[in-house]
């Protein structure tokens, strides 16, 4: 910054300390420009990192797989029965394991279901049938107790949801106790921590969850619990796409070459709630930009004001050798100024709009440091180029005009 | 080699019928050193010839050369550096900028130069202290008199060092003793080899310059040398007859003058109309 310029930026202070209550208006249209883009993104961004929170829960290399039939398993699929629920079965979770390169597999069915303890009935309990391979896809530690094992293949044990053991047992730490399912006995092994994010579904409430074996679920439901989805992690986690390929072609073979099925990679399908969500935040980014826009033409408006209220100044400016490139530098500095005081101002009501956010509603709308930075960016953009016209034809004035104003 | 040479220079201001004639084909030459009155009615062109020989204006037609170089075929940046460097320009209503105090208006034109805050604050200082005000550098312009701020604006005018001081009325709104004292300072500067041309409606500061020049409906009508210390012959028949003739000269040509008197008079008038109102809203 030469001497000009760092001239130029306190007397461009020093006129905005001197019209505080025009300068305030003016800057009101760049202060909810940015504060409304700021806390729209800033609401979408949080919402996806919500969402995107579950994928990371659910771990990066985690490959889901998925019945194709089952998505639209409303209205009318449901009633003609073409909805096949058994698209995935036991088999398919043997098919899985058996690809090279796959590490752990874990299928997860849901069924609803009526169990019993000490005669008394809980109605409307989740029931989710898997295997030992399920807290390590899922990066899911336990409270108390442990987790089936494979050794453990058949027998009927079952682990908690940090909710459930609250619920049906009045005790904290009801290990060793039982309850009945289908009339068959079954004994707590293990308590879950509370899950953050319930991970792969939004029904349905891991806290709120009885965890059994897969083997056993199917028994005694007579393979009416469909396998919801089927977990597997790669060995290499750098190999991720070439296993969800070889998945994807053995489980196509063991199909008998139907594409009943689905395999998700990356989080693929929490991405596409994420396309309509950035969509919807552009949409509304759009709209708020065009505050930013009207506020930039607000600061056009006022330095027109300014400069003509100031055409004396000017001429004097211009009588004492500024040179025309001098004077709109002036202005446009000082139009800047305004923005970027603008920009910054609405940086600190959208961080309190967060905060009200925060204290009185769900969302978590986030403000990413790059966010702030662009939007105080484009406003002083906004300022320099609406500033500019009217410093332009300022600056082109005879000066003898000027002065005669 | 003259430092200013107008030859045929003309100005018209308005278009069509409403057109005026503000100069008429003007021929001036000004020598390197010479200190230059030029005296008229007003609407005479004076203020027009100012504005076009100090560069705020350019001429219809004509020609002007600056130090030998024509002015016509500068371009706006050019003529903006040589109003900064070659030309100080004095207002009648000093133009200091309102919202800058007297030693920011007076470095503002080093600022333009480029010349570091450091350096342009001690010129500045320094320049203002040679005038006499430098006790008022952090006044603001609206905290100062008149005499104070014509010499502000003379210290702007003079901070580049330049080669010709342009002065339009530089005594006009002053009184007799501000005058004087601003008068004293042009002949300073004068007399450190500078060129002076400046515009009065007081014969008695013809008694500054070397040369008085005459002007009647945009034309040059007398030229005439004179010595320093004394009030150019024409001048001072100028004046005589002003004293005795028509109100509009009166008018034109004295008005400096008169208003010492007048202020005074309102001024007890008003003390004298305060008083009574103050004394009705008490009772």
């Amino acid at each position: 910054m030469n001497e000009y310029t760092r001239g130029n930026f306190k007397a461009g202070f020093k006129t905005l300390l001197s019209t505080k209550l025009r300068s305030f208006w003016t800057m009101l249209g760049i202060i909810i420009g940015v504060a409304s883009v700021i806390t729209v993104i800033g609401i979408g961004s949080g919402i996806k990192q919500q969402v995107s929170h579950q994928i990371q829960h659910l771990g990066r290399d985690v490959i889901v797989i998925r019945p194709g039939e089952l998505h639209g398993s409303t209205g009318l699929d449901a009633l003609s029965g073409l909805n096949v629920s058994g698209a995935l079965s036991s088999k398919d979770v043997n098919v899985v394991k058996n690809v090279n390169g796959v590490s752990s597999v874990a299928p997860i069915s849901i069924s609803v279901a009526k169990i019993t303890r000490d005669k008394i009935p809980y109605y409307n309990n989740l029931l989710i049938g898997t295997n030992g391979d399920l807290p390590g896809l899922l990066n899911q530690s336990i409270a108390y107790g442990s987790f089936f094992t494979y050794e453990d293949e058949g027998s009927k044990a079952a682990v908690l949801g940090d909710k459930v053991a609250k619920r049906i047992f009045d005790e904290e730490l009801p290990l060793g106790r039982t309850f009945y399912y289908n009339g068959q006995e079954f004994i707590v092994r293990g308590i879950l921590n509370e899950m953050n994010t319930t991970p792969l579904t939004e029904q349905a409430d891991f806290n709120d969850a009885i965890f059994i074996q897969d083997q056993v679920a199917q028994e005694l439901s007579k393979n009416t619990a469909p396998i919801y989805q089927i977990l597997a992690r790669p060995e290499d986690p750098k190999q991720y796409k070439a296993v969800a390929e070889k998945i994807q072609n053995s489980l196509y073979k063991s199909h008998g070459y139907q594409n009943n099925f689905k395999v998700i990679t990356g989080g693929k399908d929490y991405d596409s709630n994420g396309t309509v969500l950035s969509l919807l935040t552009q949409m509304i980014a759009g709209v708020a930009s065009i505050s930013l826009l009207v506020g930039g033409v607000g600061i056009m408006n006022v330095m027109y004001v300014s400069v003509a209220e100031r055409l004396h100044e000017i001429g004097i400016r211009k009588a004492i050798g500024a040179t025309n490139k001098q004077i709109v530098s002036q202005f446009v500095t000082e139009a800047s100024i305004i923005s970027l005081v603008g920009g910054v101002l609405g940086v600190i009501l959208a961080f309190f709009i967060n905060i009200l956010l925060r204290i009185f509603s769900d969302l978590k709308p986030v403000m990413s440091i790059e966010l702030i930075v662009l939007a105080i960016f484009i406003s002083v953009i906004i300022g320099i180029i609406f500033g500019s016209f009217p410093a332009i034809k300022a600056a082109r004035k005879n000066p003898i005009d000027a002065l005669r104003s | 080699m003259a430092l200013i040479e107008l030859q045929d220079v003309s100005k018209l201001y308005g278009f069509g019928d409403a057109t005026t004639l503000a100069l008429d084909e003007v021929n001036l030459t000004i020598e390197k050193g010479e200190f230059v009155a030029v005296m008229g009615p007003s609407g005479c062109g004076k203020s027009t010839l100012m504005n076009i020989i100090g560069l705020l204006d350019r001429p219809s037609h004509g020609k002007y050369r600056l130090q030998a170089k024509s002015v016509e075929t500068l371009r706006p940046n050019q003529s903006a550096k040589l109003r900064r460097d070659t030309i100080g320009f004095i207002f009648q209503s000093y133009n200091l900028v309102p919202r800058l105090n007297v030693l920011d208006n007076v470095a503002l034109p080093l600022m333009y130069k480029g010349v570091s805050v450091t350096n342009r604050i001690k010129q500045a200082s320094a320049m203002l202290e040679r005038v006499g005000i430098q006790e008022r550098e952090y006044f603001m312009p609206n905290q100062l008199s008149g005499g104070q701020l014509q010499c502000a604006a003379i210290a702007r005018a003079l901070i580049n060092n330049p080669k010709l001081i342009v002065a339009d009325e530089p005594t006009g709104n002053l009184d007799s003793e501000s005058s004087r004292l601003v008068m004293e300072l042009l002949a300073d500067i004068h007399k450190n080899g500078n060129t002076v041309i400046f515009v009065t409606h007081n014969p008695e500061l013809t008694r500054y310059a070397t040369r008085v020049v005459y002007m009647h409906d945009g034309s040059i009508i007398h030229d005439e040398k004179t010595v320093i210390g004394r009030v150019a012959s024409t001048a001072k028949k100028v004046a005589e007859k002003s004293l005795t003739s028509d109100e509009e000269h009166l008018l034109a040509g004295v008005s400096t003058m008169m208003k010492t008197f007048p202020t005074k008079d309102s001024e007890s008038k008003t003390k004298s109309r305060k008083k009574p109102l103050k004394g009705k809203k008490k009772s």
